[in-house]
């Protein structure tokens, strides 16, 4: 853990702090090889201990060994994670080739600033944006990537993905124009500061914990969605009318 | 029987109550309703004196044949139909079987494409996965939340090679009424037919045949306190459908056996009762619906009405009480003499939600905690307050036990 500064190291960094699910890698290269490597981030255990094992597997590897190592080789090496933690593999190896993609583009990162920082949220990273089949042929059918106005979806069942804090005070909104908020979560609990955490609690705002939006699906304009349960491992068919993936 | 009484539970005398014991409470007239009293009189000639097969050529199938003509015409007058619109069948499954599987083998050269409503009874979306294995397109046409079908949604699933749509008149489960009228006007001029299966509304909507355009209407005996083992099926002067049961050429061809001439009668006399007593019995049942609703959500916390606010059967309240089981509900209500469902009688023995409320949108374990509440003939003011003096208790308790129930 910690971070590295100097000419020969490469920052990858992946996840939003406003999510919460920020991993930065830091990896100082010396003739093409991982000389040494550390890491931040504002993750959960399951981030940590993956970031942890992607530095054993990949110090002292030539950068293009190191590119090889994928997310499935993280999880592997750990003796495997349940399915909602998967994603925490996920960051810790997107981090370190966003390192060596830099490296190699001669881009250096700057700095979070302090203010980035300090507004980062709590809980493990889910927050990557993830495949959604549908999203684009149902845009402005009933898929939402920004709600400017409330009143559109009046009496509408609304489904809003966890894009972490903005995406919670909009699902909370929502609930004083529409009786039906659903929001759906990775994640095994509400990653969330504590005070928006506690408001969703009290809301109407019905919470899918562990849980995947796969698919958005209808006849010419959103009418349902396929979910995945992460922890059943099953699939099944969520009935809204609209769905918000903000900033999607 | 000259004292119009059946043998109930233990053995106690129960006439004249719907076959319900002194102190029970049976609200669950969704899955099977008592033969009125009424009824069984009006069908026991037919069992012994008055037998007789409409088929022979003698004075006792003259006569059998006069009965036969004379239910027709009483099944018919019930729903603003012409006698010959109406043939009978064993029940709404032979006739929904007949009304789809009938309809899209008679008119196979005009398309091969079905859209049946996301909230129909399980029998229906049953047999379409059977028109869908023979072949045919079968979409389902998704609800609001309310279970209510827009005939938008219908339309935008029409193409050239649609022939039929089939929408039930009401929700057997959640009670919501379907604007019928909206999409039979919809569908005017398409050249698509309508079929509505009327199980759960008859008796307790007036359905009116020369006001809707309706094509196909499905009706049960059963549901209109009739025998069991009896149904019909309405058929529009003009609609072409194939036999389905092959044989001695009964019902026009359309339906093959001999009549069950007692159940018939029955079935006759049910209707002309329903058709009487109807405006009457829908306010009635009404009052004490609206009763149980405004009880139950005003007295627990987190119950939810599922279904329609106004748009609903008259004797259908259908709650969601966060955070419990609908079947350890049942079950404790059952303890205290209580009769309810989960909902769809066909699904209490499986695990798997209903397939209406999940299409209502709601979310498995809500699906899970719904508890259907349907009154009948039979049903007393009082038991509306039989059911609050435990139900609050019942569901505070199961909720002590639920991992599920956690307010902060």
């Amino acid at each position: 853990m910690g971070t590295l500064e100097g000419d020969d190291i490469a920052v990858g960094r992946v996840g939003n702090p406003v999510c919460g699910d920020l991993m930065e890698m830091y990896v100082r290269i010396k003739d093409e090889h991982i000389d040494d490597i550390k890491f931040q981030t504002f993750g959960c255990g399951s981030a940590v201990a993956t970031s942890s094992m992607i530095t054993e597997l990949v110090m002292g590897k030539t950068l293009d060994e190191a590119v090889e190592v994928t997310r499935a080789d993280v999880a592997d090496a750990l003796d495997g994670l349940p399915p909602v933690k998967m994603h925490c593999s996920n960051l810790a190896a997107d981090a370190l080739h966003d390192a060596i993609r830099n490296w190699r583009a001669s881009k250096r990162l700057q700095p979070l600033s302090e203010q980035e920082i300090a507004s980062s949220g709590a809980g493990c990273g889910a927050r990557e944006v993830t495949y959604v089949e549908g999203t684009k042929e149902y845009t402005g059918k009933g898929v939402y990537t920004t709600v400017d106005d409330l009143s559109e979806l009046t009496d509408k069942r609304v489904l809003v993905l966890d894009k972490g804090v903005a995406s919670a005070r909009l699902a909370l909104q929502l609930t004083k124009v529409t009786p039906r908020v659903v929001f759906v979560t990775e994640l095994e609990t509400l990653g969330l500061p504590d005070d928006v955490a506690t408001e969703v609690k009290r809301s109407d705002v019905k919470v899918l914990f562990q849980s995947r939006l796969l698919a958005v699906l209808g006849e010419g304009e959103v009418e349902k969605t396929l979910i995945r349960d992460l922890g059943e491992d099953n699939e099944y068919e969520l009935f809204v009318d609209a769905v918000v993936l903000l900033g999607a | 029987m000259d004292d119009r009484t059946v043998k109930g539970r233990k053995g106690a005398r129960v006439s004249e109550t719907g076959g319900r014991e002194e102190g029970d409470v049976y609200l669950d007239y969704q899955s099977a309703k008592p033969v009125d009293p009424r009824v069984v009189e009006a069908m026991l000639p037919y069992f012994t004196e008055r037998f007789g097969n409409p088929a022979s050529l003698h004075t006792v199938g003259d006569r059998a044949t006069e009965a036969l003509e004379e239910s027709r015409a009483a099944v018919a007058a019930l729903i603003g139909a012409q006698p010959e619109e109406v043939i009978f069948t064993s029940g709404a499954t032979e006739s929904n079987n007949l009304a789809l599987i009938g309809y899209a083998n008679r008119n196979k050269r005009a398309g091969d494409h079905v859209v049946i409503s996301e909230v129909e009874h399980i029998s229906l979306h049953n047999i379409g996965k059977y028109l869908a294995k023979e072949g045919l397109r079968v979409s389902k046409a998704p609800p609001d939340q309310y279970g209510r079908i827009d005939p938008q949604k219908v339309r935008s699933r029409i193409t050239d090679d649609t022939i039929l749509v089939s929408v039930g008149w009401a929700s057997n489960e959640v009670g919501t009424i379907q604007p019928i009228s909206a999409l039979a006007e919809m569908l005017r001029g398409t050249g698509v037919a309508l079929h509505v299966d009327a199980v759960a509304a008859e008796g307790l909507l007036p359905i009116d045949m020369t006001a809707v355009p309706v094509d196909l209407l499905t009706l049960s005996s059963n549901d209109l306190y009739g025998p069991p083992g009896l149904g019909a099926l309405y058929i529009r002067k003009g609609t072409r459908l194939a036999a389905v049961t092959m044989g001695g050429g009964q019902e026009r061809g359309l339906r093959s056996g001999t009549e069950n001439l007692p159940a018939i009668v029955g079935m006759a006399a049910a209707a002309r009762i329903a058709a009487e007593e109807l405006p009457a019995e829908a306010a009635r049942l009404t009052a004490m619906r609206d009763r149980l609703i405004e009880a139950v959500l005003e007295t627990i916390p987190d119950a939810h009405l599922n279904g329609h606010p106004t748009e609903r059967l008259p004797n259908n309240a259908h709650f969601r009480f966060e955070g419990i089981e609908g079947e350890s509900l049942l079950l404790s209500l059952k303890d205290e003499g209580i009769w309810v469902s989960t909902g769809s009688a066909c699904s209490s023995k499986t695990l798997e939600p209903s397939h209406t409320l999940i299409s209502c949108g709601l979310l498995h374990e809500e699906a899970h905690g719904s508890l259907e509440f349907t009154f009948g003939r039979f049903s007393r003011e009082a038991d509306v307050d039989s059911v609050m003096e435990v139900l609050p208790d019942i569901v505070a308790r199961l909720r002590h036990l639920s991992p599920l129930y956690r307010k902060v």
